[in-house]
């Protein structure tokens, strides 16, 4: 396994070795190991997905590299701390999150990413921060399991805004209930009397 | 259908739209193409001073050029959106949604181009996540029922 991502436009291929040694210790430490990360052709007809287990997720994300690695399907695979980075054709990439769904329906997610896996422009291990769109995803992720839970068991629910009460119905209600209160008051003191 | 959503890059909005079968219209999808080209005009993202002048047709020119930039990239997933899911009050705005005005903007033109529209609130509970989940589910199959 030797992290390497050289995205074309970029001459410099970029390693964890090239850090210094705090920042090295930490881009190894946050589990983003890249797995068979090769060279790729950035044409248009390529795409990058982020693979997203949640927190119920049936699978590690160990596993679900291992997974995706016995697709055989031509494809660069990151292992990241939130589950995988998969990069390649369109098609394959589509045909391998459909495969990999069906592992766990409920609770793997998935996201278009615009970035290619390894970027320097994007990878936390060179910039030595978190990514921008990581702040997103933490606070995404914490509601993963609800998201899970009610995809297990739908249920179908009104979308319609609950409307207001039209100022005329309103009155005739009052109204109603005015003179209902009058009559049972008016009943009221013909029986004492 | 293509469905535009708010955030732009909402996880959630964008993995539940795919599973009903529709098209999620993410903002990921307009960045790849400003990131992968291989001449990069202006490094790191390939953001020129032909996007502001695109971002014209979205906003007028007293309008920051920062907002008029990012409306060159949300503008034409807005025109291409033939429903739309708003999520108002998310608690994130980094990066490219980063931008109070624009946001403001983006959600103006899902309401004004009328098309059937979701406004949800960011759920925080696990109550309110799940109404949300099943809000969305039913808003979807029902796109589904009208346009078959």
């Amino acid at each position: 396994m030797s992290p390497k991502g050289n995205p074309k436009g970029h001459d410099k291929e970029w390693s964890a070795n090239d850090l210094p040694g705090d920042q090295k210790g930490e881009a190894l430490d946050n589990c983003e190991l890249e797995c068979d990360v090769e060279d790729s052709e950035t044409d248009d007809d390529n795409i990058t997905r982020m693979i997203i287990l949640s927190p119920h997720a049936d699978i590690s994300q160990s596993e679900l590299v291992q997974k995706l690695h016995m697709m055989e399907l031509p494809l660069t695979i990151k292992a990241t701390c939130y589950g995988a980075i998969i990069h390649g054709k369109s098609e394959v990439v589509m045909e391998a999150i459909k495969k990999v769904r069906t592992i766990d329906p409920y609770n793997i997610f998935t996201k278009d990413r615009g970035f290619p896996p390894g970027d320097p422009r994007r990878c936390r291990g060179h910039r030595g921060a978190a990514r921008e769109g990581y702040h997103q995803l933490e606070k995404e992720f914490r509601l993963l399991e609800y998201v899970g839970e009610a995809l297990k068991k739908p249920r179908k629910v009104s979308i319609e805004e609950p409307q207001k009460v039209p100022i005329d119905t309103f009155r005739e209600i009052a109204e109603e209930n005015l003179s209902h209160k009058k009559s049972l008051d008016k009943s009221k003191t013909k029986d004492e009397g | 259908m293509k469905v535009a959503v708010f955030p732009p890059n909402s996880l959630i909005l964008a993995d539940l739209i795919e599973r009903k079968g529709h098209k999620p219209l993410v903002l990921q999808s307009e960045i790849r193409k400003k990131v992968v080209d291989a001449e990069i005009d202006s490094p790191p993202l390939n953001i020129t001073e032909e996007d502001p002048i695109k971002g014209l047709k979205y906003a007028a020119i007293e309008v920051p050029s920062g907002v008029r930039g990012r409306m060159a990239i949300f503008g034409p997933l807005i025109d291409e959106a033939e429903a739309a899911i708003i999520m108002d009050e998310a608690p994130f705005g980094f990066g490219c949604i980063g931008c109070a005005r624009t946001n403001e903007l983006c959600v103006y033109y899902l309401r004004k181009k009328g098309i059937p529209t979701l406004e949800l609130k960011y759920p925080v509970t696990r109550d309110e996540t799940v109404e949300v989940v099943n809000k969305i589910n039913t808003f979807l199959d029902q796109l589904e029922e009208e346009n078959g």
